[in-house]
Order: structure tokens, then C-alpha cells, then sequence
């Protein structure tokens, strides 16, 4: 067995615990986390089972004695991989006739031990998936191939490129293959010519599989996939590919350039691999995303990283975002949240949004069991995994608990972004008043934080729903992505910026 | 229900913006300082407030941990690692700060606690095994498992409540 399977964590006790303590605590885990109890819920089944190897070991006296000296020696050379933190809104809540909600932010560092200087960039297999539909015809296309170049300039012998493009049909401009013939490769880049439609499907299904030529657990494996368009009739095809991609380690992150793709489908696909969709408006910002992209693929010290939510039965997860890197509404419709890569240098942030029933007893009590997994690129790779109980004091004092400032600026910005959201919901019910009213709200916090440009962008597709009833597509996708660039610090300038410098 | 004086949209308890037009709920200020602060001392004040919330530690921070039942406040220069708990006679194994003066044995500290390592830039907080548990901002630790610790955190040792701030 994996030394990083801590079998005393998984339950929760510490390394002197008596057999009776651990009998205890893994019984007590074992009721809450079985799948009888949880329907529906993956996370916790999962949980379940590693509860159950856990208690496995240490039930087992040769067992136990083999991991604590795996432990010993594994001590001395001193690592943990990642540590979380939890943050609640509130430390206590009172027992109310009616729901509360709280939220927990979840962050994951990377351990001090995981040194930036002493760490060497991680090896990437990385498939480019380039939309070369008519419509790319132009400025896109050839600032498309200055990226793509450039990619190639900044990878290393050890790093395998594919290069897909797709139309109607996919064809590989470069099989996966070592980046070590750089002036060839390039060459074979700048020979791309736009034309046809657009049909997704072929392009991703084309890059996985060259990504699965070079798979390797030692390095990140992932898919970049530019487009400008619409696809049609195989977005579900598309979503099932994105699941075999998460299942096989592989990330699909999307850049959508325009204002004419579909930023739903491509959110949704970017989300089920633990990728991020981002949202360029001008061509001039395709070799600065894409870049900035790949080096912080680079950056990579721990990939594969997923995390599984296991609340308690009376309690509900209503919604999860990650803050931190790249901005992602997250899918917890399995309770398995997928989130790609843990990089060296910054922390992944996660709010969660509970719900807490009426009358809760008065009583210490825990609200979810939280799981973050990840595989650690090293020579060896080495899985690792750390757990948090999440809980909350119930109490009959009121107490007077300001909610962290880590909390109140991420919900502040993130309130913002769902307020688009919710303008949008109006709309499609044909609640012109109210899709209005919400728009006018944004546009009032936007300026209140000093965001003048984006607040004149929102006033102005006021104007717009009022005149057609319907976002204009440019707008809607301003408005949506440049909330959510909000949450990401300085992101905000410079998208706006492009957008403004737009080729329309 | 919190009703927005505002939109005066109705939100569920707990709500911190409002659903409808996000004007904040809280009725404070985004950057208030936080009410254990309430304790006087100028210096720390201006200090403290530019830091609060960050996990940084910068070369040479000083940990300082102040108690709700003592006005003098516990600081602990940076070293690689300091182990909480408390002095018992019988015992082999002491700790490096003693909690007795504050009341350790009443509130259930272990004579090994807690222990917070001081790494590169940030400090890490481990329960060591305690019998009563310790608790970042109401989260109980699972023992040995490290935790990134920030200023303005609340740190409780079994009953013991401490709150830690940069220096």
C-alpha cells in the first residue's frame, strides 16, 4: 500500500489511538458515510470505502505495525503534500424555526515543503484543438498560429505536442510527438487554412486521442481547445468524451474567442474535466491567454486533483465555485468535483454554499466530510489525500461573528456575477422588468467598486434587452465573463481592455 | 429571513449579499476589524489591520497569540517549531509553552497539544494528538494534519481560546 494513504487521517484519530478509539471512530464514520444512507451521493461512497481499507489496516496488527513504520520513515523525510484549510462564514449559528445558509471557503496549499525554486517545471503532453471553421478566417487564425508557435518555442524536448484542427472533420496537423524539432513543427503550424463549419465533436475526440498516445500519470496531461463558433447536434457526445477525459487524467480547458460560441456548452465541458473556460474577445488576446495558459500548466506540482463532498443527511450543497485559479462555476451534481491542477505558486479556493434545516439541536455538530485527492508529479507518483470535517457550533447565545474578510470580499464579487446569472434567468422566463432591474443592480455595485467600464458595458445592455427583449451575444458574454474575471485579482484590466480594442 | 434595506428582498438567514441587488447584509464595513481587537494597544492596531486575513509571513514574523483571560499577549519569536500543552510533574516529555497560567488543566489542554511550525513563508498549525482536540476557527483538526494558519485566526486547545496575530 501507498504510504500517502494515511489510514489514521482518513478516520480521524491520532497516531497513539487505542484499538478502541479507532474501533470507535471508524463505526461512527462507517454509519454516516454508507451508501444506504447517502443515495445518489458518488463522494460519500467513495469516502465509504476508503474508511473502510483504513480501518482494514489498522485492525490488522501486522498491517498497522507495517504502515507505522512505513510512517516512521516516511516522517524523517518529512513530507506532506497539501494541507486545507476551511473557513466558515460563521463559527456558531442559532437553532431557527427556518433555514440558514453558511458558507465554507476551502483552500488547498501546496506544503511548504513543495519549495518554488527547488521545484523543476512539471512535463506536459498538451493537445492544442484548433477551430479552423470560416469564420476564423483572418486576424484569428493568423494570431492563432503565432500562439500556437510560440507554445512550441516555449516547450521543453521532454514535452509532447499534438496539433488538431478541426472544421467539419478533423485532421492532425502534428501527430503527438516530442517537442524537438521546433522549426519543422512550426512550419507544419503556419500551413493552416481556415474553411467549413464547425463540428467540436471530431476536433476533441481527435485530440484525447492523441493526448492517450503519450498518457503518463508523471505529467499533466491536457487539452487546449480554441474555438469561435457554434457547434451542432454533438454537444452531448462532446460532454460524454469530457467524462472518459477526466476518468483517463486528462483536463480540457476552452477559450472561447468572440462573441459567437456557446459559453454554456463550453463552461459545462471545461467544469466536468476540472478545466476552466476563458473568454477572449479579441484576436489580439489569443497569444497572451494561450500562453499564460500553457506556463501555468508548467506550474504544475500536483495534478488530478479532485475533491468529494460527503454532507451530513439534513445537509444541503447548494452551490461550489472555485475562486482561485480561474474562476469556474463548479458541477456537484455527483459530489465529485474534479480541479485539474494544484500549482506551486497559488492555492486553489473553493466556496462552498451549505444549507442548514430548521431547529437544529443544540449541539457541536459536523456538516460534511470533505476529501481533497491528488497525484503528486515526482518521479514516482505518489497519491495523496487530505480530509476535513467541516463543522459548526449550534448554539442558543447569539454570537456576534463577523464573517472573515477572505469570505466577504469572494461573495461580495461572486454575489455580482450571480446577479448576471439571475438577469439572464429573468429573461428566458420573458420577465423583461425584472432581467432589467437585476442589470440595473449590477451596474449600480459595479460602480461602487470602482468598475466604471463594466458598469457602462451593463447600463448599455439594459438599454438593449429593452429595445429587443435578448441579450446581444457580445454583451451578455462581457458581462459574464469579466464578473467572474472580477474574482481573479487583476485579471479585470486587461480583459477589458481587449474588449474594448475588439476587431468586433 | 434578513430582509435587504435596500430592495427590501427577503434572503435566508445566513445570506452575507443580497440575492437581488448585492448590497452587502452584513451591515458592516467590508474591512472592520474584528471585535477581539477590542483590546487596546495603538501599535498592534495599525499593524494588524494592514495584515489581517493574510497567510503570509513575512522573514522574521513573530507569532502572538492573545488569551480572552489575560491582557498581555504571548509572543513566540520565529523558530522551526513550537509544541502547546502543558507541564505535568509526572511526565518525560514537556512542552515548549506551558499553557498551565492560562487555565490549561480546567480546559482540557493535553500536555501535548498543538504544535505550529514555522516554514519558509507561511506557519502551520498541527494537533499533535490531543485528548480534547484543537480547533481552527471552529474547525476541529483531524490530528497530524498540518493547516495553513492566517492572522486574526482563533485558535482554540480543548476550551482554551487564543487568538493569533502576525507581528
Amino acid at each position: 500500500m501507498s504510504i500517502s494513504f494515511d489510514p489514521y487521517s482518513i478516520l480521524g484519530v491520532s497516531r497513539n489511538a487505542t484499538d478502541e478509539d479507532i474501533k470507535k471512530a471508524y463505526r461512527k464514520l462507517a454509519q454516516r458515510l454508507h451508501p444506504d444512507k447517502n443515495q445518489g451521493n458518488e463522494a460519500a461512497s467513495l469516502q465509504f470505502k476508503d474508511v473502510s481499507l483504513a480501518y482494514g489496516t489498522l485492525s490488522d496488527m501486522t498491517a498497522k505495525r507495517r504502515y507505522d513504520e512505513q510512517a516512521r520513515q516516511h516522517e524523517e523525510s518529512g513530507d506532506t503534500y497539501f494541507t486545507l484549510r476551511m473557513t466558515p462564514s460563521k463559527r456558531a449559528v442559532m437553532p431557527l424555526p427556518e433555514d440558514q445558509v453558511v458558507y465554507i471557503l476551502t483552500e488547498i496549499f501546496p506544503a511548504p515543503s513543495a519549495n518554488p525554486q527547488e521545484k523543476v517545471e512539471a512535463n506536459l503532453n498538451l493537445s492544442l484543438v484548433l477551430d479552423i471553421s470560416n469564420s476564423m478566417k483572418g486576424t484569428r487564425i493568423e494570431r492563432v498560429k503565432i500562439a500556437a508557435q510560440l507554445i512550441i518555442d516555449s516547450l521543453s524536448p521532454n514535452d509532447t505536442l499534438s496539433v488538431v484542427v478541426f472544421n467539419d472533420r478533423a485532421s492532425i496537423i502534428i501527430p503527438s510527438t516530442k517537442v524537438i524539432d521546433k522549426p519543422s513543427l512550426k512550419a507544419r503550424v503556419s500551413m493552416i487554412n481556415p474553411s467549413g463549419g464547425t463540428e467540436m465533436f471530431n476536433g476533441i475526440s481527435e485530440g484525447f486521442a492523441q493526448v492517450k498516445v503519450a498518457a503518463n500519470p508523471r505529467i499533466v496531461n491536457s487539452i487546449v481547445l480554441l474555438t469561435d463558433g457554434h457547434t451542432y447536434g454533438d454537444q452531448d457526445k462532446c460532454l460524454e468524451l469530457a467524462k472518459q477525459a477526466t476518468n483517463t487524467g486528462v483536463v480540457i480547458s476552452c477559450m472561447g474567442l468572440g462573441h459567437d460560441w456557446n459559453d454554456e456548452f463550453l463552461d459545462k465541458l471545461s467544469s466536468t474535466t476540472g478545466g476552466s473556460t476563458t473568454f477572449i474577445s479579441s484576436a489580439d488576446g489569443v497569444v497572451r491567454f494561450l500562453n499564460d495558459h500553457v506556463r501555468s500548466l508548467t506550474n504544475a506540482f500536483a495534478d488530478r486533483m479532485q475533491l468529494t463532498v460527503a454532507p451530513d443527511p439534513d445537509i444541503k450543497l447548494e452551490m461550489a465555485f472555485r475562486l482561485s485559479p480561474s474562476p469556474q462555476p463548479l458541477m456537484i451534481d455527483d459530489y465529485i468535483i474534479p480541479l485539474s491542477s494544484l500549482q506551486v505558486n497559488r492555492p486553489i479556493a473553493i466556496l462552498l454554499q451549505f444549507v442548514l434545516p430548521a431547529n437544529l439541536t443544540i449541539n457541536f455538530r459536523t456538516l460534511a466530510r470533505m476529501v481533497v485527492s491528488g497525484e503528486i508529479l515526482q518521479n514516482q507518483v505518489t497519491s495523496f489525500k487530505a480530509v476535513s470535517d467541516v463543522s459548526i457550533e449550534v448554539t442558543e447565545t447569539l454570537v456576534s461573528d463577523e464573517p472573515p474578510n477572505s469570505i466577504m470580499d469572494a461573495l461580495s464579487k461572486l454575489t455580482l456575477y450571480r446577479l448576471q446569472e439571475r438577469a439572464k434567468e429573468s429573461l428566458e422566463r420573458g420577465d423583461v422588468t425584472e432581467a432589467t432591474q437585476r442589470l440595473n443592480n449590477l451596474a449600480t455595485r459595479l460602480l461602487e467598486m470602482g468598475q466604471e467600464n463594466l458598469a457602462q458595458h451593463t447600463l448599455a445592455e439594459v438599454q438593449r434587452v429593452l429595445q429587443t427583449r435578448a441579450f446581444s451575444d457580445a454583451g451578455r458574454k462581457t458581462i459574464k465573463y469579466e464578473t467572474r474575471a472580477l474574482l481573479s485579482p487583476g485579471g479585470l484590466d486587461v480583459a477589458i481592455t481587449n474588449f474594448i480594442s475588439s476587431d468586433g | 429571513m434578513i430582509q435587504c434595506q435596500e430592495c427590501q428582498h427577503l434572503n435566508r438567514n445566513g445570506t452575507l449579499f443580497c440575492e437581488e441587488c448585492g448590497r452587502s447584509l452584513v451591515g458592516l464595513p467590508l474591512n472592520a476589524t474584528i471585535p477581539t481587537r477590542a483590546i487596546q494597544s495603538d501599535v498592534d492596531e495599525a499593524s494588524a489591520k494592514s495584515t489581517w486575513g493574510t497567510a503570509h509571513v513575512g522573514q522574521g514574523t513573530s507569532l502572538m497569540l492573545r488569551f480572552l483571560s489575560n491582557d498581555e499577549p504571548m509572543i513566540i519569536p520565529p523558530t522551526k517549531r513550537v509544541v502547546f500543552g502543558r507541564v505535568d510533574v509526572g511526565s518525560t516529555v514537556n512542552p515548549d509553552i506551558d499553557l498551565t497560567p492560562y487555565g490549561a488543566i480546567e480546559k482540557g489542554v493535553s500536555r501535548q497539544h498543538a504544535a505550529v511550525e514555522f516554514s519558509e513563508d507561511t506557519l502551520i498549525l498541527l494537533d499533535v494528538g490531543s485528548s480534547n482536540g484543537t480547533f481552527l476557527n471552529g474547525q476541529r483538526l483531524v490530528p497530524n494534519q498540518p493547516r495553513v494558519l492566517r492572522d486574526g485566526d482563533e485558535v482554540r486547545f480543548g476550551k482554551l481560546v487564543a487568538h493569533i496575530y502576525f507581528k
